[in-house]
């Protein structure tokens, strides 16, 4: 029998090496790969999320708490091929042209990994062309912007408009994100959403793809 | 009226003497070991130059602990800030404390709508007037960001509206080196030439060092400028706790300490003497977004340490405290501000920056506001002032005159020490319940924006002088 409770606890407590040692014990008691994933991890780092929307767990906590879960997903990724998984959904995500901040939007890969998204991590400043060539290329579900700069937040206008001339815009929901980042403004430039932290954020993204 | 500026603080010290020099070991090993970045080539240079270990490439530079002490050695334990009228001076020194407003913002909450806009240029004139007349506010730091403005313009726009619309010193950061090199040559003009504002200095400029252990190019550009003319410059650093530096105060007073100090060596190493104000914004983190706070009272804390670290270098300091979250001037920017100003004017920190006028993580300034903040910085200089202790002041003799059932209202030692002894508050209301009805019932928010209307309907700051406001107009371009 797994224990799915010890790697909730272990998420909690951001004990990478625990969950990594209980994931291998579930692996080789034979129990299946999506199931150690559904049951033990992603349960876990709900909870972890919970207790942050709540405010009775803050960010370090919660960034802790999401590199543990990695460590256990690290282990069953390869034996899970991505039709199988419960949020078959890739998602990528970057920082703006210009911008060079990257800890809100680090969280956010944090959190959509942990919500079951595959995310790729375009990294910061990345041009508009970059956005789009990757779009193509890997056919994600979702895109997710961020910017902390009103100088730079312009640019989120930019790929979206590219994403139109493309004719991708409708093959993608887009996220958009940072501290200046109101409803308005993302209505405004034609995104689907934003979410005023990391955690909402997954929410959202999952809201998006039709998911709970 | 007693003296109320320019106190002197310290009795408030939450670090020891061994945790202090602690922190100057530690501070010295960190500046052999681990050094700082920076992103300035002619910065890098200068540092080569004077026996710094420069790795270019990584654009790293390590110091030695003699050449650490040696620089800071230079200096000087005194920076004096003077006002375009000699009784605002400002002696930066020791312990003495002196409390200002801040900036910059970008919005302002209206006087008379009471709604928040962005803010322009007129703000910075109009903010100068009110805070010309509050005695509680000892200097000016150009509060709000002129949005109207083409970027050329900004600087020296500020420089001119705050010189123009009080007689108070002039602090401001710069946008661009042009501007830098405008507002130099606008104050020179002001103060009867170029040496004449070396010797008086009635402006000063802030360039931030950034968290954590980096000189960036824009900021050292103007404070290497600023250094080479002369001019006091601010060289803070505003390290946000868990997020840039450590998340324990301790560690964040350690690496406040290293990045300020290197904004220091940087100012030395330009120009051997130049007057240079250590300093720190730095506050904690909001665990729940991380994000920056103003009014958390950690950041009292923080800079009661760090002042005391300035006083150990024998430095003059630029220190932050009294703002507040909140997003109107409500209860919660009474308390967030009282506390923070309390600490920070009681560890006797020189030049107490923020402390008027500021809302909103800094965002938004508020008329109203710098109101009710002198105010609450006239109790902290009361707190400031002590207990006097004396002969006179115990009233030994006067109790036995007065004795048994008797009365002090009569009595002359009342009348003699009554104006000395007693804060008198502007906008707090004392009144009996029917009388404060009777007088329409209004909160301190009401009766502060009153006070303010009235000081801007009314008060007028001694002018520049015709003939050299004209000089100015000649010499510089882009003055609206």
């Amino acid at each position: 029998m797994a224990d799915f409770e010890g790697m909730g606890q272990a998420i909690l407590d951001g004990d990478a090496d625990k969950v990594a040692e209980l994931v291998e014990a579930a692996l080789k008691e034979g129990v299946a790969p999506t199931e150690i994933l559904n049951e033990g991890l992603t349960k876990g780092m709900n909870v972890v999320g919970d207790l942050f929307k709540r405010d009775e767990l803050f960010v370090p906590e919660v960034i802790v708490s999401a590199k543990a879960m990695k460590r256990g997903t690290e282990i069953l990724q390869p034996l899970i091929p991505r039709e199988k998984r419960e949020v078959s959904k890739l998602a990528i995500l970057g920082t703006v042209k210009g911008d060079i901040h990257d800890i809100g939007k680090n969280l956010v890969k944090s959190m959509m990994e942990g919500a079951g998204f595959e995310v790729i991590d375009l990294g910061i400043d990345v041009p508009t062309e970059t956005f789009v060539q990757k779009a193509l290329e890997l056919k994600p579900h979702i895109i997710a912007m961020s910017a902390l700069l009103t100088t730079t937040m312009v640019y989120m206008k930019d790929v979206i408009d590219a994403l139109q001339e493309a004719g991708i815009r409708d093959q993608v929901k887009i996220l958009v994100g940072g501290a200046p980042i109101t409803k308005a403004f993302a209505a405004e430039i034609g995104a689907d959403g934003t979410a005023p932290d990391a955690v909402t954020a997954a929410d959202l993204a999952k809201n998006l793809m039709g998911l709970s | 009226m007693p003296e109320s500026k320019g106190l002197i603080g310290g009795q408030y010290q939450p670090l020891s003497q061994s945790s202090i020099e602690r922190i100057h070991q530690a501070t010295l090993e960190i500046f052999e070991e681990v050094g700082f970045e920076v992103h300035y080539n002619k910065a890098l240079e200068i540092f080569a130059q004077n026996g710094a270990k420069v790795d270019t490439d990584r654009k790293r530079v390590r110091l030695s602990p003699q050449l650490v002490e040696k620089t800071i050695s230079t200096a000087p334990s005194t920076v004096v800030l003077y006002g375009r009228e000699d009784k605002h001076n400002l002696y930066l020194e020791d312990k003495k404390v002196y409390l200002g407003t801040g900036g910059t913002a970008i919005n302002v909450i209206d006087l008379e709508t009471g709604e928040k806009r962005l803010s322009n240029l007129e703000d910075v004139r109009q903010i100068a007037r009110l805070v010309d007349a509050l005695d509680n506010i000892h200097f000016y730091l150009l509060p709000v960001f002129p949005h109207e403005l083409p970027q050329e313009q900004i600087d020296v726009n500020r420089f001119y509206a705050g010189l123009a619309n009080t007689t108070k010193h002039i602090t401001g950061g710069v946008w661009h080196l042009e501007g830098a090199r405008n507002a130099i040559k606008l104050a020179s003009i002001i103060a009867g030439g170029y040496e004449e504002l070396k010797k008086r200095p009635i402006i000063s400029a802030i360039c931030c060092v950034v968290s954590p252990l980096k000189l960036d190019k824009h900021y050292t550009e103007l404070m290497i400028i600023v250094a080479e003319n002369g001019i006091p410059v601010m060289v803070p650093s505003e390290a946000l706790c868990g997020v840039t530096s450590p998340v324990t105060l301790a560690g964040d007073v350690l690496q406040v300490n290293v990045e300020t100090l290197a904004g220091v060596i940087m100012t030395q190493l330009v120009n051997p003497g130049t007057p240079v104000v250590y300093g720190t914004v730095s506050t904690i983190a909001d665990p729940r977004r991380m994000s920056y706070t103003s009014g958390a009272v950690e950041m009292g804390l923080i800079n009661a340490a760090v002042a005391q670290m300035a006083q150990f270098y024998k430095i003059p300091l630029y220190a932050t405290a009294g703002m507040s979250d909140a997003k109107l001037p409500d209860v919660q920017a009474g308390y967030e501000k009282l506390a923070t100003s309390l600490l920070v004017a009681l560890a006797g920190a020189n030049y107490i920056h923020d402390s008027a006028g500021l809302l909103e993580f800094a965002m938004t300034a508020c008329y109203e506001q710098y109101v009710i903040d002198n105010e609450i910085n006239g109790m902290v200089m009361r707190a400031l002032r002590g207990v006097e202790f004396n002969e006179d002041t115990l009233a030994l003799d006067v109790i036995k005159s007065v004795g048994p059932t008797g009365n002090f209202f009569e009595q002359s030692h009342t009348v003699k020490h009554l104006r000395s002894e007693f804060f008198f508050p502007k906008v707090s209301d004392r009144l009996p319940r029917a009388e404060w009805v009777e007088k329409g019932a209004k909160d301190g928010r009401e009766r502060a924006r009153e006070i303010a209307k009235d000081i801007l309907a009314n008060h007028q700051p001694v002018p520049i002088p015709p003939e050299i406001d004209q000089k100015i107009r000649e010499t510089i371009s882009g003055i609206v």
